[in-house]
């Protein structure tokens, strides 16, 4: 099927098995003729087992799970650069595909001339990487370290490079792998920047991510993987909920066996940070809390936190249909939380005069770490603003008439 | 299947260009001399085979003519046969050397064997050129025409074949790496199997028989004969080796997209 409404792409039954490494000559002899054969090897391990979906445009799309779930695999297989063992794959666009960032640089040469060669990777030709050039160069900030040869560079700025030209082409379907987790704070935010615009621009993305807050921030559905096969698909706040959800629990299965000796994941090995308790006007209850209209709310209780460095939090209003209406960071407004005992930090923060219509809401407290860039776990609570109104929306907005346009002050 | 990759190979025909120009200045990278190489190289191998063979061997060809003494003999499939060798070993590790790329970029593969041949060839190709003008220049013989068209024919059926051969190797080498082993022993048994330091009426008869089977006699032996005016090959000759070269090539691809999908797997 194609035309405007066909899927961008679309898996249907993939698998793909690694073959385990042969260590005997004659195995290697008889693996080959069998591949000619067109045969299936025998000694494999499943990466992938029975994967099938479909990207629309503008969907954007974020794939979690643990180290070894079979994540990079299905990138992979999406960009074409691995294929599957059974099943198909139908791609309709032109896919770009950040696998790493600059892959298939090479150090001696200058950054210009990797620039021409990547491009040259993904299709162009000179006079088309003529035209893109300046955008990139922009977008890299490296000034005159372009005509350096990388090996001079910076990781960050290397990083920078491999950005500015993967998305010089504006792909119809972008595939990136854990892209933002390199690179400093600055060009997390751009990048995160960039990406939002390609989004609402109507790219199509597909991300790799173990930060939860970037998956919910910029993902409108995602896939869970584990262990090889889809374990949950669904809009990106329930995926992502679930996935903590069942880290924590794993975590805290691993905490009561201090002998167990299994490798600890990758959440739990950096620590996570965590909501322990969140009040609303010192109440802890699963009921919605009642309030009277124009009340004020106060948004309590306790983050953990592993390193012992100060985490951030956020705390967010949104509609009962999960609308959001407001967040904020303590970061953004240069409050740091209280440390406690245990390893616990405790916040507060108080809406004076609620200006809500009356409605079902949810307060949410997510914690993040201490560079307010990762979104870690969040806890939510209900409340109810009483009263009746036949206002429309959620928010009540300051407001005057008045007859003469020009005046507002005028009564 | 091999229709679809050649086309997609040539929706990609700005990468070889800039691949193969990658691979030209990689082989000089670093170097002082950088391009001059280039002519250096051919320079001083010339000067060594003319001070070997000519002044300390002395070889005399049997029914030559004294105005092509045997450097110029030699060095008339000489270089065509460097070409053959240095492009079939490069573009037999070309993937896998690569193997970065390829494990993280969607691309026609096969565009790093081109590269690998086509940059060999041109190198070779400058030298062959330099060297046949420095013999000019000292006065040796040459029939022009020959050496051009034939020399022309000559290299296109060698490029044709070693790209044919380089991708079967090269893709059988993913999986079993005692390919690059064996195909240097194998250059070193085919180029003394090739009428290069001899001419092949020099081998005794029943070898002649069974060095006729090797089907780079046909390639050199033709091109020497033409390049020094001792007659011009039949067209059918030129035709015939053509289509083979162009058989491999074609031979070589297919085999090479029937193993390709797996070689992410086994870098």
């Amino acid at each position: 099927m194609t035309g405007p409404f066909a899927p961008l792409l679309r898996l249907q039954g993939v698998n793909k098995d690694y073959p385990l490494a042969l260590t005997k000559g004659g195995q290697r002899l008889a693996q080959v003729w069998s591949l000619l054969r067109g045969n299936v090897p025998r000694h494999v391990f499943h990466a992938l087992r029975d994967i099938s979906f479909e990207v629309p445009r503008g969907e954007s799309l974020g794939l979690v799970g643990v180290n070894g779930a079979g994540k990079s695999t299905l990138l992979k297989l999406m960009a074409g650069v691995v294929t599957p063992t059974k099943g198909t794959i139908e791609r309709n666009a032109r896919v770009g595909a950040l696998l790493e960032l600059g892959a298939g640089f090479h150090q001696e040469y200058t950054g210009r001339d990797n620039v021409f060669l990547a491009c040259a990777l993904m299709g162009l030709n000179r006079r088309e990487t003529l035209a893109r050039l300046d955008g990139i160069l922009s977008f890299a900030d490296i000034g005159e370290h372009i005509d350096q040869p990388i090996k001079h560079y910076s990781s960050g700025m290397v990083v920078r490079l491999g950005f500015a030209v993967a998305t010089s082409v504006a792909p119809d379907v972008l595939i990136t792998d854990e892209v933002l987790a390199v690179g400093d704070e600055s060009f997390q935010k751009k990048c995160m920047t960039w990406m939002e615009g390609y989004l609402s621009n109507g790219g199509t993305l597909l991300l790799c991510s173990h930060s939860m807050y970037h998956v919910q921030k910029l993902c409108r559905h995602a896939i869970w993987l584990h262990e090889g096969r889809m374990h949950m698909q669904g809009s990106a706040a329930d995926v992502t909920r679930a996935y903590l959800a069942w880290h924590e629990e794993r975590d805290r299965a691993a905490k009561s066996r201090p002998s167990s000796h299994e490798a600890p994941t990758e959440q739990s090995a950096a620590g996570i940070y965590q909501v322990r308790s969140m009040y609303l006007n010192g109440q802890d209850s699963v009921e919605p809390l009642a309030l009277p209209p124009r009340g004020s709310l106060t948004v309590s209780g306790a983050l953990y936190s592993p390193d012992g460095r100060t985490p951030q939090v956020a705390v967010g209003v949104v509609r009962a249909d999960g609308t959001p209406i407001y967040g904020v960071v303590s970061e953004m407004d240069g409050h740091e939380l209280a440390p406690g005992a245990d390893g616990l930090f405790h916040y507060a923060i108080t809406f004076p005069e609620l200006p809500l219509l009356p409605g079902r809401y949810v307060a949410r407290s997510h914690a993040m770490d201490p560079e307010g860039l990762r979104l870690f776990d969040h806890v939510e609570r209900p409340f109810e603003v009483g009263g009746s109104s036949r206002e429309f929306g959620y928010t009540k907005l300051d407001h005057r008439w008045h007859r003469d346009p020009m005046s507002p002050s005028d009564e | 299947m091999t229709l679809t990759a050649i086309s997609r190979a040539w929706q990609h025909r700005w990468l070889l260009g800039s691949l193969l120009q990658r691979e030209l200045r990689n082989r000089y990278a670093g170097t002082a001399g950088g391009m001059v190489w280039v002519f250096l190289h051919p320079m001083l191998m010339l000067a060594i085979y003319a001070v070997v063979f000519q002044y300390v061997f002395r070889v005399k060809l049997p029914n030559a003519d004294p105005s092509q003494p045997y450097v110029v003999w030699v060095a008339v499939t000489l270089w065509p046969w460097l070409a053959f060798s240095e492009a079939l070993s490069r573009g037999t590790v070309a993937v896998q050397q690569h193997a970065d790329l390829v494990k993280k970029v969607a691309f026609p593969q096969e565009l790093l064997v081109y590269s690998a041949v086509l940059t060999s060839l041109l190198i070779h190709a400058t030298g062959y050129a330099i060297v046949l003008l420095l013999l000019w220049g000292w006065g040796y013989e040459f029939r022009f025409t020959g050496v051009v068209l034939v020399g022309l024919w000559a290299w296109l059926v060698l490029g044709c074949a070693a790209t044919g051969l380089s991708l079967f190797l090269g893709a059988l080498h993913i999986f079993l790496r005692d390919v690059e082993q064996l195909l240097g022993q194998l250059l070193t048994m085919l180029f003394f199997a090739s009428p290069v330091l001899y001419p092949l009426a020099l081998a005794p008869e029943g070898l002649q028989a069974a060095l006729a089977f090797n089907p780079l006699v046909h390639v050199f032996e033709p091109l020497r004969i033409a390049a020094l005016g001792q007659g011009f090959p039949p067209w059918s000759t030129l035709l015939v080796a053509l289509i083979g070269g162009l058989v491999l090539w074609i031979a070589g691809l297919a085999w090479f997209h029937r193993l390709s999908p797996h070689f992410e797997d086994q870098l």
